[in-house]
């Protein structure tokens, strides 16, 4: 009842039919998260940092400019899409921008490390960003998400840190 | 070689991560001050956690919700279902969807959703850690149970059978 924002699915229908609305096909991230844990392992396995890099230029894109304008979902619609049956299932935005932007914080931090010899710093900054990234493929469990409440929580204490998108 | 370690690692640690968080998702919690007596549904037997304040004498339950949830209740039920939801939380919408259709189809049974997406202070008061969490809270303002993640249809429908008029 008090959730003017959230569409019901009657509504939610109709949004489907106009795919440049406020949801997305919940296969695209999916298979977006699919991608992002493949070049997670491959940065760990080489540790070479540019790689980690341009993800974290993917996490920027899907944070600030949204899913679809993510390289990987540009890559579900245009390769993976087509051969998949359609669907009606929709998936909000928000919770996925929240993700990417904790993806590019993890991203971030990992490239400074491997970027200034700080290669542990760099190991295990990837290394949280593979366990998302994962559990969010394997499970479509979306620890950002599970995460904002609680960093919502802290920043009682620690004045609106959690409130940042 | 090390890098492809914590690799291997990581992905162990958060497939084992992944198959424990599903196990407990939609497992019911009752809460002990709950008046009627723990009906034993499944396999909740740890009780509660938290909470010592209250005395299980009969009729006068002593804990109640905050008052910001006791304004949502609906007061023509026996028990109103509080969905606790954040923007951020994609399974908010399908526990919506299960909630309200169970309420719909059962006599005495409400269904209301709070946003804590901006009220951290609440999320606290509640104890609640992850969206969407549940709270079963009688017509007194008394929780009678909890459930975290999209909660299964029937185990909850069978935990709520005693507090709801035949």
């Amino acid at each position: 009842m008090s959730g003017p924002t959230e569409p019901s699915p009657h509504q939610s229908a109709q949004l489907a039919a106009q795919p440049s609305g406020r949801t997305v096909d919940p296969r695209g991230p999916r298979f977006a998260a699919w991608v992002t844990t493949a070049v997670l392992v491959a940065v760990l396995v080489t540790g070479w940092w540019p790689l980690l890099a341009a993800q974290a230029v993917v996490f920027a894109l899907g944070a600030f400019a949204g899913p679809r304008h993510s390289p990987y979902s540009v890559l579900y619609r245009v390769l993976v899409a087509p051969r998949l049956a359609p669907t009606d299932e929709r998936e909000d935005v928000a919770p996925l921008r929240f993700a990417q932007g904790v993806g590019f914080g993890f991203a971030v931090v990992g490239v400074l490390g491997y970027a200034s010899g700080l290669v542990a710093l760099g190991v295990v900054a990837t290394a949280f960003a593979l366990a998302a990234a994962f559990l969010n493929a394997a499970f479509g469990f979306c620890l950002g998400c599970e995460a904002y409440l609680l960093l919502n929580r802290l920043s009682i204490i620690n004045k609106k840190v959690g409130t940042a998108r | 070689m090390t890098g492809a370690l914590v690799a291997l690692g990581t992905l162990l640690l958060a497939a084992a991560a992944g198959l424990a968080l599903r196990a407990r998702d939609g497992r019911i919690r009752v809460t002990a001050a709950a008046p009627s007596a723990d009906t034993g549904s499944g396999n909740s037997g740890s009780g509660n956690s938290g909470s010592v304040s209250s005395e299980p004498v009969s009729g006068q339950p002593v804990d109640k919700v905050p008052e910001d949830v006791r304004a949502v209740l609906d007061p023509a039920a026996a028990v109103t279902l509080v969905q606790l939801s954040t923007t951020f939380c994609t399974p908010c919408r399908h526990a919506r969807v299960v909630l309200s259709d169970l309420a719909d189809r059962t006599d005495g049974l409400a269904h209301t959703d709070i946003d804590l997406t901006d009220r951290p202070a609440l999320a606290a008061a509640l104890a609640v850690l992850r969206t969407p969490t549940t709270l079963a809270v009688d017509a007194h303002g008394v929780e009678l149970l909890r459930v975290g993640g999209v909660p299964k249809r029937n185990d909850l429908l069978a935990a709520l059978r005693p507090h709801l008029p035949a």
